[in-house]
Order: C-alpha cells, then structure tokens, then sequence
C-alpha cells in the first residue's frame, strides 16, 4: 500500500468513526469511485492575482484537477477535481454580524481541509459559523460529484451526490444525492435523497421531498457503482470540450468580453454565444449559442445552452440551462437542471427558482412573472403542485403544503430572506458596476493567471503533493 | 419479586403473536388477535406481534400504532418525512396538516381495504439494542432498563435466540401483587 492508499483509508476510518452511529461504512461508496491512475497524474493549480489573498498551505495530501483561490490549507487531504474558491472569506478588520453578535476579525479567513475526499466539489463563501468566524473547516468528510459545500464548515459527513450545503454548520451526518439543505446547523442528521430544506428558526420552514420514481432517473447512487442518471449522462456528454481546454497552455479568448465582465480561462464558450457588461462567468461552466445578459453569471459547473439571460441573472453553482429564456432578475438556484426539450421555457422576470429544481418538459413551459418554483416539473399540470406566485406566499402567516411540499412561517420572509440573497449574490459579482462604484468578482476576476503544482510521479509518496507553502 | 428472573415472567416465544417476513399486514394483525383470544396468562393483551425471519430470528415488531399507521396513506404521510418535527416544524402545524389532509382523505373502510395487502416489514420497527435483555437477568435489572428507555417490552435473549418477551404488564402484575400482600409482623 504506497502513500496515497494509506491516505484514503485514513480518511474512511476517519468518516465511518464520526458516522457509526447510522453503521454506515462509507468505503463501500467511494470504492473505485476516483482511479488512483488519475490521482497520481493529474496536476493541481491555483490562482495568482494582485486582488485576491494569496496564502496556501498543502500538506500531506493529493490535489488532482482543483483549483485553489485565497487562504487555503489542506492536510491529510485528497480533492480530485474541486474548486476550492476563497474569494468571499472574510478580511481582517472586518466585522461579522451574526445571531445578534458582532465579531471583529483578527486576521483573514482561511478554508482548512483535513482529513477529508472530496470529488469533484465546490467550496465556495465563507464561514457562517459564529463559534469560527476566521476558519472555514472540513474535515472528516467524503464529499462526492457536484457537491457544493457553500458556506458550511462540515464534519465527520458524507455528501451524496449533487448535494448542496448552503450557510449550514453540518455535523455527523450523511446527507443523500441531490438533497439541499439551508438550516443553520445540523448535527447527527441522516438525510433521505432529494429532501430539500430550507429553515430560519423562528421565521419559516420550507421541506420538499422529491418522489423518489420521480428523480430516480436523474440521479441514483448505489454502493460500489459511480453516480448514474441523466445529470451524469449530460455532463459525461459534454466533459470532451473541457478535457481540451485543461489540455492547452495558451488559449485565446474565444468571444468578445466587455471590460467589465470576466470569463474564466478554464469556461467552454462554443458559437455562438455572447457576454455582455458585468456579467461573471467562472472555472468549469459551459456556454453554447446563448446569451448572457448584462449582470448576469454562470456560476462554476453551470452548463447554458441555446438559452438567453436577459439581464442580472444568478444561475448558480451547477446548474444547467438548456433551451431556456430568463427575462430579468431570474434567480435559478444551485444544482438547478431546467430543459426544454425540443421546446422552449420562459420564466418570467423576478422569478425564483428554488435551489435544486428540475423542469424538464417536452411541452413549451411558460412561468410567469413572480413565481416561486420548487421541486420536480415535467409539464404544465406539475405547476399547480409546485409553484406559487410570490405576493400570494408573501400574504402566508402560519404556513401551507402543496404536493411534497410543507410550509411554517412567514411567506414574507421567505421571500424577503431570497431576494435579499440574490441582491447581495449579483453586488457580490460586480453585476451593479457602474465603471466607479461596485467592483465584485466579474471586474476582479479579470487579470488572475494560474499556477500548477504537481505530485511525487514515483516512489512511496507517489501521488502525494509534497508539503507547499506559498505566500506573496 | 426477589429470586425471579426475567425468564420466569416472560410469555415465552411459542404463545406470543408471530408472524413471517414477507407476510402481509392483515396477516399480521389476525395474528395479534388470534394470540390474544388463545392467551389467557393475564387480563393484559399483547400489544404487539413480532415478525421473525426463515431462522425464526425476531427482525422486527408490529404494535397497534405502527399498524395504524399503515391506515395514512402516502399523500397524508407529510412530504414522506417520517417526522417533520424533526426537521423543526411545531406539533401544532403538522397536527393541523394531517387534519386537512384527513379531511380530503378516502373512507375509513377503503383505507383498511387499502393496507391489507401493504408488507409487514414496510411498517414493523426494528429493535435497538436497548430492547434485548438476558433470560437470567433479575427483575431489577428489567425494570431499571424498561424505565430508562422507556419501553414498553423486552426481548428476552438466551444466547443468540429470542425465547420470549417480557411486558411492561407482566412486570407491573408482579409488582402489584408484591405490594398488595400484608407484610409480615
């Protein structure tokens, strides 16, 4: 057994200790999920840029295929193909208000990531946990495909996947595929396949569970056998346009970005698409004859295809527009996967799309103006069961359920706590600059070059990067 | 009550409810009926029937509420979560869900129509490790375990085979008649 095989083990024992309670053994999972033929070849690499932290510690761990931007440390680690993005951490000298408290910082968050698999995953924002304002920790966790850990310091956890962890401090839990949860903090939680919760204690409590013949053909995982489903089968059909442009050094820009906006050398952009001002487009995303509005992004993992964004659009990370039109200030949330097949969808201005959503219809779809839609939709009939306009859910008190879905709370805070949020995700990108004010990641992002790293090619610690440091 | 063990008060398996996995849930509860009509050790009635596998190992246990629960069909069955209360809802909203819900419901009789067929294991609980206890234990021993985890039996377990079930009634009988007798001058 070389380094990299005592390593795994290391971090399976680690994950089934912190989950025995639920005798869950999750090496029958991640067996064969990742070759140790592509760990050991595939280099890592990061980001340099006069606007962003620079400050990586790596040590003891295998990096293959991720990305690394800011403050990061990873000890006892492997990350095959993760984008660990620090972009959004906190600064020294800030402040952060949370719960009533206001933390001043010391010094400048960093994400540590110890002991823990993660395949394919996305680590983005920052802590939201106020007992660790300054460390954005993982540890202890198997994370698997397209898995967004985002803003959730994460323990002794496996994420299924497709699986979302948004502003959730998670303990001890095993969380099923394509499940988004928004609560806080979880602890000894095991969580069902397509559960999607999104809780404010004291305010509301959205739970929607998908049927589970219903997503069975978009996503499924069983032990010992890769994700399988049509999520797969989509992404699969299109990783040839990524493998190219991982395998060239010098690649020309292949349309034409306005000054303010920002696409990232590591996006596919085939014909023929077009960017207009502000918008943001990040590592992994996949544009093809489609338009993007001014403001809008295509977050990583996002695939936009014979779609148009008409204007300070979020399509956040992983998900997927394919024959889709978005008037203005449509919010489409993580994982989201919205396709008209040989048809197209309209979703009208100001919508949100809940985190987590398949439309997927062979009947042209239109949503109106103000609609919040949740849950699985394969035509016309399924909106009646899964979505609501938003000044009828603002007038809710006590609450209501529709279809799979339960409600508590406040309606009005529900959706003042969404727009609010999408608000701050479009200042966040730069989607409000106005060439003096309102800089966010579509300006900052512009002028950022990559560096690789790369791990011992034979002997004992072969696949092991060695111990990096790397500082201004 | 001192000097007995569990075994002397328990119903031995071979007059307890028992029914085969795979049965369904009408099985099981004119088995629970069946027993009660033959058993006649108590005034008390079983409260459950347990379900054992082809080694006659016990798998599992059926009492009048998770059969009962078999009656809310999937739709009323909250989002299938099992317990939204776990996830942060107040008892006070879901009460009231399942009551709209009910409301829109089929008739009683067509719910009861309904489950005959579902599968005793779609509905049976397994027992947790609390649940076990040895045929040699004493009296104490049993009540110290049925009070702390509040429970309502026990699976009396003689090496690696159930032998029987020892009720929260057999132990309370005991204990009345304990009380009840005159002390001695």
């Amino acid at each position: 057994m070389n380094g990299l095989e005592k390593l795994l083990t290391r971090i399976v024992q680690r994950v089934n200790i912190n989950l025995r309670e639920f005798d869950f053994d999750v090496a029958l999972y991640i067996k064969g999920l990742v070759s140790f033929a592509q760990l050991e070849t595939v280099h890592g690499f990061y980001v340099v840029s006069p606007l962003h932290t620079l400050d990586f510690r790596f040590s003891h761990s295998n990096l293959a295929g991720s990305y690394f931007m800011g403050k990061c440390r990873t000890t006892n680690a492997i990350l095959y193909k993760s984008d660990i993005r620090g972009d959004e951490l906190k600064k020294k000298g800030s402040v952060f208000k949370v719960e009533g408290f206001a933390i001043p910082l010391t010094k400048n968050e960093g994400i540590r990531i110890e002991d823990s698999f993660l395949v394919k995953t996305l680590v983005h924002n920052f802590s939201h946990d106020p007992e660790s304002p300054e460390r954005f920790t993982i540890s202890n966790t198997v994370s698997t495909h397209f898995t967004n850990i985002h803003g959730s310091p994460t323990d002794g956890s496996f994420l299924g996947p497709f699986v979302t962890v948004d502003l959730t401090t998670v303990n001890d839990c095993v969380i099923g595929p394509y499940s988004y949860i928004q609560a806080g903090e979880i602890n000894h939680f095991h969580i069902n396949t397509g559960t999607i919760w999104v809780r404010s204690a004291g305010h509301f409590n959205f739970l929607y569970r998908f049927p589970k013949s219903g997503l069975r053909p978009y996503i499924s995982f069983e032990p010992g056998k890769q994700p399988q489903g049509i999520f797969i089968d989509f992404i699969n059909t299109h990783n040839r346009e990524f493998e190219k442009i991982f395998a060239t050094v010098n690649r020309q820009t292949p349309v034409t970005v306005p000054d303010t906006a920002s696409l990232d050398r590591f996006a596919v952009v085939l014909p023929q698409t077009t960017i207009a001002e502000n918008v943001l487009v990040a590592q992994r995303s996949f544009l093809q004859n489609s338009h993007l509005g001014k403001g809008s992004n295509a977050q990583e993992n996002c695939f936009i295809i014979n779609s148009t964004l008409a204007g300070y659009n979020v399509t956040a990370h992983g998900a997927k527009l394919i024959g889709v039109d978005l008037d203005t200030k449509v919010f489409v949330g993580f994982n989201s996967f919205l396709r008209g097949r040989n048809c197209r969808l309209k979703i009208g201005e100001n919508s949100i799309i809940m985190p987590h959503t398949i439309i997927d219809s062979s009947t042209p779809l239109n949503i109106p103006a103000d609609s919040l839609v949740w849950g699985l939709i394969t035509g016309k009939e399924d909106l009646l069961t899964n979505s609501i306009p938003l000044k009828k859910l603002q007038k809710i008190h006590s609450g209501f359920s529709r279809g799979n879905l339960i409600f508590e709370g406040s309606g009005n805070s529900f959706v003042a706590a969404f727009q609010d949020r999408i608000l701050h995700i479009l200042d966040a990108n730069g989607a409000f600059y106005n060439g003096k004010k309102g800089k966010g990641h579509a300006q900052k992002n512009q002028h950022i070059s990559f560096n690789i790293i790369q791990p011992y090619s034979e002997g004992k610690k072969k696949g092991l990067y060695p111990t990096i440091v790397i500082k201004p | 009550m001192e000097g007995y063990t569990v075994e002397d008060l328990m119903v031995p398996l071979a007059e307890y409810a028992t029914v085969s996995s795979g049965c369904t849930l009408q099985e099981a509860v004119l088995a629970l009926e069946k027993a009660q009509e033959e058993f006649d050790h108590s005034k008390y009635r079983h409260r459950s029937v347990l379900v054992l596998d082809i080694n006659d190992h016990v798998i599992g246990r059926l009492n009048h509420l998770d059969a009962l629960r078999a009656l809310i069909p999937q739709q009323q069955n909250i989002s299938g979560m099992g317990d939204p209360a776990r996830f942060g809802f107040s008892n006070h909203f879901i009460r009231k869900l399942h009551q709209q819900r009910l409301q829109q419901a089929i008739s009683l009789e067509q719910l009861c129509k309904n489950a005959r067929e579902f599968k005793v294991e779609e509905y049976m609980r397994a027992p947790n490790n609390d649940e076990f206890i040895l045929h040699t234990s004493g009296i104490t021993t049993a009540i110290h375990q049925l009070v702390q985890e509040n429970l309502r039996s026990l699976l009396v377990r003689k090496e690696k085979k159930i032998i029987g079930i020892l009720r929260l009634t057999d132990i309370f009988s005991a204990f009345y008649h304990t009380m009840a007798r005159p002390e001695k001058p």
